[in-house]
């Protein structure tokens, strides 16, 4: 018996057996031993070349009767003659035997080379991968559902070539999530892509669990059907859909638990005090520091250990005439920083039914509810002067000072720089909670007119609503104290309402094929908002719901605001004789933001595609199993224009008269009747190359973008002109984008029961100013407001932008005359900071540290972006390992400009490494030095980094097993998030998005690039995962 | 299947939504074009020009700092670049005072071109409209005052923007345009201003009146400033003025608004509005650690020698200097107010103007009050009279009129309850010029009209000497009494011109 069991196949089922038992292997073979009623059939599986094929399924048809070839390939099956087998493996395609008289099997799976040709989904339609002339990346679910995120946009990160994906705020829970695709195509409109679900434009991302696939269209011959709104790209998102036969319910759970990666190694309470004492004394003060009797990790105060948890179940199946999907996902994350969480609900349902011959009715509908838990971050200095951003102050507060004070207040910061609240108590005190609501429901109806023709009609209605409440409690000393108590609450509800309309006409000329497309879409959306506020409450306790009882009201406000676009399209495809394909599209849209004299767009695009590989002369290349060239070109917008933008405009604001609060207005902008979109001019050639019967998967692409009709702001109209608003546009910039995309699918080893697949994507974007204003400088700040600087970064024609501007550091000052060409700010002595003194026009230097030395810095933008994800299966096992990079960018440091400027503290590198009489020798200037937070090249550092995004380890328990417990399929994973990151950068972590005094932590820039400052931290994740398929 | 034909009608229609023209229609939004029907249309967009002068980059904070700092009375206690290059006189183009108060003053005064262009379209009497149209005009004479004394000639603009090319390429106004035009808008001011307003913060014909003696001074036309500051006095009781009796009054917000001295003011309201409409003055006089209103950031603070010299005799130093404050729940004199610990804490009374009596306050530290500052008050009108009384060789006027002043200093008031002082409050004999800016340097001491002061009469290699309130300031020059325009605007707009020294 035990000699048996070696060498029969691993497992196999047999009809009848009770499945819900628990059985030893042992015992199994019992109950196979004494089944008489069907004949033992073998065999062997092997591949293309006779390798044998470990762990391929055979499967009797329409039964859950099954087993798995061993490590020579073999298996064994009891079946009937009647009985057809059902031989598969991943990556092969299967075949179907009916077992008749034969008891022994070779079966030979052949890879599945189709692979190439799934059906990729495109706007307004779909065709089949080889058929596409434009450059398009597909994520599949599998890579979008790798570990678990909050929002399927963070999936999308190293996945595809050209698309680059970050986190606005690091790992805040309910961060935004902001995608470039192929650069930044604009300077001050929205680079964000056109996400479009289920043919929904402008649709809220499903929950990953949820997205049968994600097409990214990145060229003109793509996204020019989308006309005004594709420029920057357009992502697809399309759901599961239910599918015949039985039904299926799938439990997806996980689990995890969170931490920083990395903290700043600060001084600690007497190393805090001799460094204010050095500060002092180098500043001729002779007052002592006071120091306090605390010693306080302020970082270890704020920060803990999160956890994250999402569960989902869906429901799958349907008969030939209606199928279903839905599906329930329940998401809560704690956050790593105390006091900061998000927590969402999703519904999504999919329903599709051929009502008759001709019609086919089909429902999507989403829901969804999020509840952030939100946390002052990324300060802009507005709330308090120093700042009130958690990160940043517990990196910058008094480790001096404990929590509370002997009579229970929260400490401040009071004996050095601006007087703030204490990080714990902005943590912990501070309520700011966002409610976020959505709900989407998009019918469609297709209907075939004739044999060739038929016509799909959707209508969807979207709802967004969101709801923030902030309340800062009186026991906020500086915040709020004064006033016990403010409370905010805003509220933004936006309703859109779609319908497409369209003809698809297909004819079959003989060798070739030719699609006709053409439709017509009006959309309109209204938003509306409001906004109150007060001071005085009786109670902390009544947070920010009780603005009745407010002793002190704020000036309240609500607006609406209304967009309509309606647009017409065509697409025509041609394939002559499988060997040349011809797309060219043409939309026109009028948009009521449109200014005006410009209220009509028109983007056309075409494109051709040659299979070289179809030719006769590579038809039967063993080497090269697909070949295929693609040209583009085409033109697309970028609305860029806000509603009522372009009219002129007063601006309501508050006065007082007598005492009273009365309303009163000013001048605000102009009108501006000639205001026009943005519009990218996009020429792409790509090449997909298959090698080895496809094993070898190469994409290539090269784009060039020119972006012209640049909306700009600001610099063009002097202050003098008196309009409140700064930004008043004109369509004077231009900007270029070119690059190339690579993207490389191997199929490392296949042998037996191991497969090793690689896939790989490279990109590199050269971004270019060409044209503006007068092509003078722009300048503009990403500095918190109280580091009172105008001017961080520039836009220069003939550079990329968002370069660093500021004084180029050289070093620290040894006393005596300058150094050649160096200087010191004004009032500068041995052991401040040494600059260099750039010559002027006649080349003549000043030997003065002014305006004139400011230059460029640094240079944000990478060089490039890789992604390496490797997958691995073993047997029951698969170990994906995913790498990530950013080559190249810089990073401006802002933290350490406020850790170095001595009112503060700081790290203990900075302190050990300041200059000194007894330490001359260091490029760290002396403490309490004159530099005053200057924005200089000592605190750019190189951005670079190679992070190991996730490894995840899945155990698929075996089938026999499974099926015992009633089940499809269980499956066990474990994966880690953010487990090592390669980087030289100095601060918390190399993925950045800062935007200064004019940003918040919900906007993007085009322009403000690679500043580092209070961003919450990103967080290491280990998470446990569990997938019951029944 | 007919029900399904139907079902295909429905779906048809879906698509058959109205074409729109898509005119946009904003609803709740305000443009120009039918907005001014009445006078009270008139009035909302005089309320906007002037709610832009209380703004923290106006008068809040940017410009009344600024102006404080480049003086002698006021020295700076932090190390923040744009305040040091005002303390200093080494002020760059690109300084971040500069870059906030000019373009708010020329928001101050689009509003009013607005309102004056706006009127124009009110389809009521010139009577009826005129002496709200008015108050447009002073507010517009206001803000080009300080512009003209700030950088000499600027772009001046006086309507609507509706070609922008030809006003975006202007050149500078000279100097002397400007005053006469700022003459011409106060003279229209004063023909239709009523005697009196409901509140010192709208202005009344006197308000239009003693800022024309205050322009007619700084130009020098002393015959023009006496005849001006003159008939404000000889009509002090038709236009309700008077000399507060207690001049503790003059910075208490709770009592300021019943006093009959101010002439023109600025309407706080303790309130935190949107954009930084609100003041922040307190906090940067305010002493670091002092538990009254929860402290300053010591950072505009004056020299020891401001209160050295200032006689203890004249009632206004004890009003105008904080000389105690309440630091880690002790009561100290100003020899110890570094217990705070703080770096910028200094040994040395501090500004007492704007933190004894701020009012209500909707901000933390004083920031939001309610303390309706004067522009313009009864006394600056009689020591306008006064000087030019000197220029014009009237003795006797001015001896009446800097007396006025003088007395009242010493006849003690509510502040510790201070008696009236034995010393002397006359002067005899001649009175001199130089008499009557030292009064001027102490009534209106911190209340940012000193370096317009230094400016006008070219003291500042006097007053910036070694011997000066605040010792020697090396890099003073005479180009200095002309800040630089903003360095950004000259890139805008290629024909302006830098002052020279910039």
């Amino acid at each position: 018996m035990y000699n048996n069991f070696n060498k029969k196949p691993l497992i196999s089922l047999i009809k009848g057996a009770p499945n819900w038992q628990l059985l030893s292997f042992l015992s199994f073979f019992l109950f196979l031993s004494f089944n008489t009623s069907a004949q033992s059939i073998s065999g062997t599986i092997v591949d293309a070349t006779n390798n044998p094929l470990i762990g391929a399924a055979i499967v009797i048809q329409s039964t859950n009767v099954g087993t798995v070839t061993d490590i020579d390939g073999k298996f064994e099956i009891a079946a009937t003659p009647e009985d057809i087998l059902v031989f598969s493996y991943i990556g092969y395609k299967p075949q179907e035997i009916q077992v008749g008289a034969n008891r022994n099997f070779t079966i030979t799976l052949l890879e599945d080379s189709e692979i190439l040709d799934e059906i990729v989904v495109v706007g307004y339609g779909s065709q089949k991968k080889s058929d596409i002339t434009g450059a398009v990346s597909t994520i599949k679910a599998e890579d979008l559902t790798a570990f678990p995120v909050l929002d399927a946009a963070q999936a999308l990160q190293g996945r595809a070539a050209g698309v680059v994906v970050q986190s606005n705020n690091g790992g805040e829970p309910g961060a935004p999530i902001n995608i470039k695709i192929r650069g930044n195509t604009s300077i001050s409109a929205n680079s964000s892509p056109l996400i479009v679900v289920d043919g929904f434009v402008g649709a809220t991302m499903p929950q990953a669990n949820d997205i049968a696939s994600m097409e990214v269209l990145k060229d003109a011959s793509a996204t020019a059907i989308y006309g005004s709104r594709g420029s920057n790209g357009v992502i697809l998102v399309t759901t599961k859909k239910g599918k015949d036969g039985k039904l299926t319910v799938e439990l997806n759970s996980a689990y995890g638990v969170q931490n920083t990666t990395n903290k700043l190694d600060l001084l600690n309470a007497d190393e805090f005090a001799d460094y204010q004492n050095q500060i002092r004394a180098n500043q001729g003060n002779t007052t002592a520091y006071p120091q306090g009797e605390a010693d306080t990790d302020w970082q270890d105060e704020i920060y803990r250990s999160g956890n994250t948890q999402n569960h989902q179940l869906s429901f799958a199946g349907g008969t030939d005439k209606v199928n279903f999907y839905a599906s329930g996902n329940y998401f809560d994350q704690q956050g790593i920083v105390v006091n900061s969480g998000f927590k969402r609900g999703t519904f999504l349902t999919n329903l599709d039914a051929q009502a008759t011959d001709k019609l086919k009715l089909g429902l999507n509908l989403f829901g969804s509810r999020g509840t952030k838990d939100g946390l002052a971050t990324q300060s802009d200095g507005s709330v308090t002067v120093g700042g009130d951003d958690v990160i940043s102050l517990a990196m910058r507060f008094a480790p001096d000072k404990s929590i509370q004070d002997a009579e229970g207040n929260f400490t401040t910061n009071d004996a050095i720089g601006d007087e703030v609240d204490n990080p714990y108590a902005v943590a912990t005190e501070r309520i700011d909670e966002t409610i976020s609501d959505n709900f989407r429901a998009n019918v469609y109806g297709e209907y075939d007119l004739l044999k060739n023709l038929s016509f799909r009609t959707t209508f969807g209605v979207s709802s967004e609503n969101e709801m923030r409440g902030i309340y800062q409690p009186s026991t906020l000393i500086i915040t709020s104290s004064a006033v016990d108590g403010r409370a905010r609450v805003t509220n933004a509800k936006r309703t859109t309402l779609l319908s497409e309309n369209y003809l698809t006409y297909s004819a079959d000329l003989g060798k070739s094929n030719l699609t006709l497309l053409g439709g017509y879409s009006y959309q309109k959306s209204d938003t509306k908002a409001f906004a109150a506020a007060g001071t005085g409450f009786l109670s902390d306790n009544f947070s920010y719901h009780a603005l009745g009882t407010a002793t002190g009201l704020l000036q309240p406000a609500s607006s609406l605001s209304e967009v309509e676009i309606q647009s017409q399209f065509g697409r025509v495809n041609f394939d002559i004789d499988n060997r040349f394909l011809i797309t060219a599209t043409v939309r026109r849209d009028g948009a009521s933001n449109f200014a005006e004299n410009n209220k009509y767009a028109i983007f056309p695009s075409a494109a051709i595609g040659w299979k070289v590989s179809n030719e006769q002369f590579l038809k039967n290349s063993n080497a090269i199993s697909s070949l295929k060239f693609r040209v583009s070109y085409g033109v697309t917008g970028n609305p860029s224009i806000s509603p009522y933008q372009s009219l002129a405009r007063f601006a309501s604001l508050y006065a007082s008269r007598n005492g009273e609060t009365v309303f009163a207005i000013t001048p605000d902008q102009p009108a501006n009747p000639d205001l026009k979109w943005e519009s990218s001019y996009q020429t792409n050639f790509g090449i997909d190359l298959g090698l080895v019967e496809n094993r070898v998967n190469l994409t290539f692409d090269y784009y060039n973008i020119d972006t012209k009709d640049l909306i700009l702001g600001d610099n063009g109209v002097p202050e003098y002109f008196g309009y409140q608003n700064a930004e008043i546009l004109t369509n004077l910039g231009e900007i270029n984008n070119k690059g190339f995309e690579i993207s490389l699918i191997t199929r490392n080893a296949v042998k037996g029961d191991f497969r090793w697949d690689t896939q790989l994507n490279f990109s590199k974007n050269q971004n270019q100013v060409v044209a503006l204003i007068n092509d003078a400088d722009f300048f503009g700040n990403a500095a918190p407001s109280y580091f009172s600087h105008d001017r961080s970064y520039v836009l220069r024609v003939g550079e990329e932008v968002g370069l660093f501007w500021g004084y180029d550091y050289a070093g620290v000052y040894q006393g005596g005359d300058f150094p050649e060409g160096t200087a010191t700010l004004e009032g500068g002595v041995a052991g401040d900071p040494l600059f260099y003194d750039i010559p002027d026009e006649m080349n003549v230097r000043d030997s003065l540290i002014t305006e004139a030395d400011r230059t460029i810095i640094g240079n944000p933008n990478p060089d490039f972006t890789y992604g390496i994800n490797n997958t691995i299966y073993f047997k029951n096992f698969d170990l994906n390992i995913f790498f990530q990079g950013s080559q190249g960018g810089d990073i401006f440091n802002m933290t350490n400009v406020q850790l170095n400027n001595g009112d503060s503290n700081t790290t203990k590198d900075h302190f050990n490494s300041a200059w000194t009489e007894s330490n001359m020798n260091t490029e760290t200037p002396r403490v309490g030095n004159n530099s005053n937070r200057e924005i200089s090249s000592r605190f750019v550092e190189d951005g670079s980094y190679l992070r190991l995004k996730n490894v995840a380890l899945g155990y698929n328990l075996s089938p026999d097993f499974a099926s015992k417990i009633n089940v499809q399929n269980i499956r066990l994973s474990v994966s880690a998030q953010n487990l090592l990151t390669f980087t030289n950068y100095s601060g918390l972590d190399p993925e950045v998005n800062y935007f200064g005094a004019a940003g918040d932590n919900n906007t993007s820039s085009n322009t403000v690039q690679g500043f580092d400052f209070g961003n919450y931290p990103t967080v290491r994740s280990i998470i446990f995962g569990l997938n019951v398929k029944f | 299947m007919k029900s399904y034909n139907y079902l295909v009608l429905i779906l048809v229609g879906f698509a058959l939504v109205a074409c729109s023209d898509l005119k946009e229609e904003p609803i709740g939004l305000l443009g120009p074009d039918g907005f001014f029907e009445t006078t009270a249309d008139i009035q909302t967009a005089i309320d906007g020009a002037m709610t832009h002068a209380i703004n923290e980059k106006f008068w809040g904070r940017k410009l009344s700092i600024a102006l404080m700092l480049r003086s002698d009375m006021v020295n700076l206690q932090s190390t923040q670049t744009r305040r040091v290059e005002m303390n200093d006189m080494t002020t760059l183009a690109s300084n971040g005072m500069i870059s906030e108060f000019w373009p708010k003053t020329y928001q101050g005064i689009a509003a009013a071109n607005q309102a004056i262009a706006g009127a124009e379209e009110v389809n009521v009497d010139a009577a009826d409209k005129n002496p709200v149209t008015a108050q447009a005009y002073f507010i517009r004479a206001f803000y080009y005052f300080h512009l003209v004394r700030q950088f000499g000639g600027v772009p001046y603009v006086d309507a609507p923007i509706i070609d922008a090319a030809a006003i975006g390429s202007v050149s500078r106004t000279p100097a002397a345009e400007v005053y006469a035009k700022i003459i011409a808008d106060l003279e229209f001011a004063k023909e239709w201003l009523p005697d009196t307003q409901s509140s010192r913060a709208i202005p009344a014909k006197s308000a239009a009146s003693a800022y024309l003696a205050l322009v007619h001074l700084t130009m020098e036309n002393w015959q023009a400033a006496f005849t001006e500051a003159k008939e404000v006095i000889d009509n002090a009781a038709t236009y309700d003025l008077a000399l507060d009796p207690d001049y503790q009054t003059l910075f208490d917000a709770n009592k300021i608004d019943a006093s009959k001295e101010p002439i023109f003011a600025l309407d706080y309201n303790n309130f935190e509005a949107p954009n930084n409409g609100y003041d922040q003055i307190a906090p940067m006089t305010g002493i670091r650690g002092d538990a009254l209103n929860g402290g300053g950031w010591s950072v505009a603070v004056p020299t020891l020698a401001v209160f050295d010299t200032w006689d203890a005799e004249d009632y206004r130093r004890a009003v105008s200097m904080q000389t105690e404050a309440t630091i880690n729940d002790t009561i100290v004199d100003y020899t110890q107010f570094d217990k705070s610990g703080h770096e910028h804490a200094a040994n040395q009374p501090y500004i007492a103007k704007y933190i004894r009596f701020p009012g209500d306050f909707a901000r933390g530290n004083a920031r939001a009050t309610s303390h309706n500052y004067s522009m313009i008050r009864y006394a600056e009108v009689l020591l306008i009279a006064a000087e030019a009384a000197v220029e014009l060789g009237d003795n006797a006027s001015a001896i009446t009129y800097i007396n006025q002043v003088r007395a009242r200093a010493r006849s003690g008031g509510s502040w510790k309850n201070t008696p009236a002082s034995a010393a002397p409050a006359d002067i005899s004999g001649t009175v001199t010029v130089t008499d009557v800016l030292e009064e001027r340097r102490l009534e209106l001491a911190f209340e940012c009209k000193r370096w317009y002061d230094i400016a006008r009469r070219k003291i500042g290699s006097t007053v910036f000497s070694a011997s000066g309130l605040e010792g020697e300031k090396p890099n003073f020059t005479d180009d200095d009494y002309l800040m630089p325009l903003p360095e950004d605007e000259l890139e805008r707009n290629g024909n302006l011109t830098q002052n020279p020294g910039y």
